[in-house]
């Protein structure tokens, strides 16, 4: 079943002065439980097409539909409420909070879930047990490495049990170390949690992992290959 | 984990909440140490008033009021006497003869009004006694003893003992003179008193103008918050007119008015003050964490939470500098009111205006609340355009910047 699709989905910038299609007419599914990486140059609309499956941005034509719902019909406060409680971000420069712990990162969304605070300890642990960080679980984010603020940021994507999780450039700021253990633990992840990934990616190493590999160039789908 | 969140994010800049909070105390410390000073100089004008000249309460003949002639004395003398003596209220009252006349020595002559008093009702009444600094109160002269001011024995070139010549119109409109020695040199805290009014005994007087008429009735309070109805009492007694001190010189209510409208400005202008330092900061904590506001509105943070999260941190900071600038001033004025400020340097000009040179300052507690209320409404005031500007980031535009 497809969990999210993207049909003729166009998307214009400036499109009164200088039009710039960033993603164009383009049409894509992804199943439960796949680990896809889009990939692509600079420029051909790995983050916009992201943005736009994430809620994040609107289509200008076409329509995603997330679990069968279009999400470009809804409102603001409906998509922030679809983005709480079916994606997973993950983002380039970690985004963790400074003043938190790495356990109350993970914690965070489920606050903002109103779940009661025993599970929210008791989900935040395990996720952090998972990711090899429960020693790290009272350190805030200045104080972990770049791989482990990633990991945190894992987790915090992980929390809510979402329908899938977007990573965008996730291993960009990681050493090779960091991004292998890094990509283990998200295909752990994948497998163990059921979770649909998604990664817009330039890196070699993740694009090793994936299952399927959607490439864009010009913001239209130049090959899609599983394997 | 809100609390807890805006909690650390004041501190995440330690210096600049430090900074805006240091202001805040300041300002608060500020405006309480100014608005019990404001209170101590209309208090201890209005305590003077009341002491030294009025009393709490006046009873006058309605037509001596625009004609004070001897002919015009308090109605029903009688009964007003018997409601004060059952009034529980009533602390003391004086009964006075009251005759514009002149003062003449061998040097020179004054016009003056001429005081008979009852020496203990007046004592009682007014701290007149305690205000004799050269001879003593009616002592040490058996015939037609006679207190004068200061100012009135330095013009006449009086000294203890001296010999004036009152003169003035007796009840039959003829001039009549007698002849007085002075007992005792006051200085009263009223620069009227001082100017112009001089004290004999009530036998003297009585005898000189051929009549026991009392031209006005003082009347001293244990509570000044007894005043209106005291004087609605006694309204029903006579059909002279009953007065507070506040109805025979409105400059006490027009200080009264001036120090609360000085004291509304003041705060509004040290309040906006504070505004803008809190609105600077938090625009700054707003502007400094836009990437993070932004990450936080992707992963399903309402506006509404984005909002509560700015408005909780910044009443953080009021809360933390109110209490502090709020002990910090309730220390001082406890202090100061204790010991008094010391204006000394300028007691010449504040005796010519009726102030003492030693003010103490006060404050009631409620302004206390008062404050902690405004600082809090500050705050939360300063906190809504940072918050608007929160809650205006738009998520994807503050990823682009990651």
């Amino acid at each position: 079943m497809a969990v999210i699709e993207a049909k003729n989905v166009s998307k214009v910038y400036n499109p009164d002065k200088i039009p710039v299609r960033a993603v164009d007419d383009l049409s894509l599914k992804i199943e439960e439980g796949e680990f896809t990486a889009v990939v692509g140059p600079s420029g051909c609309g790995k983050t916009t097409l992201l943005n736009m499956i994430g809620g994040l941005d609107h289509p200008t034509d076409g329509r995603v539909t997330v679990g069968g719902e279009a999400i470009d019909q809804l409102t603001e406060a409906q998509l922030t409420d679809f983005r709480m409680h079916n994606i997973g971000f993950v983002f380039q420069s970690y985004n963790l909070i400074p003043v938190l712990t790495a356990k109350e990162n993970v914690e965070f969304i489920l606050l903002l879930q109103h779940v009661p605070k025993q599970q929210r300890e008791d989900r935040a642990m395990e996720l952090l047990r998972k990711m090899g960080l429960e020693e790290q679980a009272d350190r805030r984010p200045s104080e972990l490495s770049g791989g482990q603020q990633q990991r945190v940021a894992v987790a915090r994507a992980l929390a809510s049990k979402p329908k899938f999780i977007l990573a965008d450039e996730p291993t960009a700021n990681l050493d090779s170390h960091s991004t292998e253990a890094l990509l283990d633990l998200m295909a752990k992840m994948n497998q163990e949690e059921k979770v649909t990934f998604i990664f817009s990616t330039h890196d070699q190493r993740v694009i090793e992992k994936a299952r399927r590999i959607v490439t864009l160039e010009d913001g239209r789908i130049l090959k899609d290959e599983s394997r | 984990m809100i609390f807890s969140l805006a909690w650390r994010n004041v501190w995440r800049s330690r210096k600049r909440s430090l900074v805006v909070i240091g202001a805040m105390i300041v300002g608060v410390w500020s405006l309480i140490f100014i608005i019990s000073f404001y209170n101590s100089f209309y208090v201890g004008f209005s305590n003077n008033g009341v002491q030294y000249e009025y009393s709490h309460l006046q009873i006058h003949h309605p037509d001596y009021l625009t004609d004070p002639n001897i002919n015009w004395r308090v109605q029903d003398l009688d009964q007003v006497s018997a409601r004060l003596e059952r009034m529980e209220s009533v602390a003391a009252s004086s009964y006075r003869q009251k005759i514009p006349g002149m003062i003449a020595s061998a040097k020179t002559s004054a016009g003056v009004e001429i005081y008979g008093v009852d020496t203990e009702q007046e004592a009682a009444t007014t701290l007149l006694s305690t205000l004799v600094v050269d001879g003593a109160y009616f002592e040490g002269i058996t015939r037609n003893p006679i207190l004068v001011s200061r100012k009135i024995a330095n013009k006449l070139k009086l000294k203890i003992r001296s010999k004036v010549v009152l003169t003035f119109q007796d009840l039959d409109q003829e001039i009549t003179a007698a002849s007085f020695r002075v007992a005792g040199i006051f200085e009263s805290k009223s620069p009227r008193i001082n100017e112009g009014v001089v004290y004999v005994r009530q036998s003297d007087s009585e005898r000189l103008i051929g009549g026991n008429g009392i031209h006005e009735v003082a009347i001293l309070l244990d509570d000044a918050e007894d005043m209106d109805e005291v004087k609605h009492a006694l309204v029903g007694v006579t059909p002279s007119t009953v007065r507070t001190y506040r109805d025979i010189a409105p400059e006490f209510s027009l200080m009264e008015q001036s120090s609360a409208t000085t004291q509304r400005t003041l705060t509004v202008i040290i309040m906006l003050a504070l505004l803008f330092g809190i609105v600077n900061t938090m625009l700054m904590a707003v502007l400094e964490r836009t990437r993070e506001i932004g990450m936080l509105r992707s992963i399903g943070m309402h506006r509404g939470k984005v909002f509560r999260m700015i408005l909780v941190e910044t009443l953080t900071l009021g809360a933390i500098a109110g209490p502090v600038g709020l002990a910090l001033g309730y220390i001082t004025v406890q202090w100061l009111g204790e010991r008094g400020l010391d204006l000394s340097r300028y007691s010449e000009a504040l005796q010519e205006y009726g102030y003492d040179a030693i003010f103490y300052p006060e404050i009631e507690n409620l302004t206390y609340f008062g404050l902690m209320i405004t600082v809090l409404i500050t705050a939360f005031v300063g906190s809504i355009y940072p918050a608007i500007k929160a809650i205006r980031i738009n998520p994807l535009e503050a990823l682009r910047k990651l």
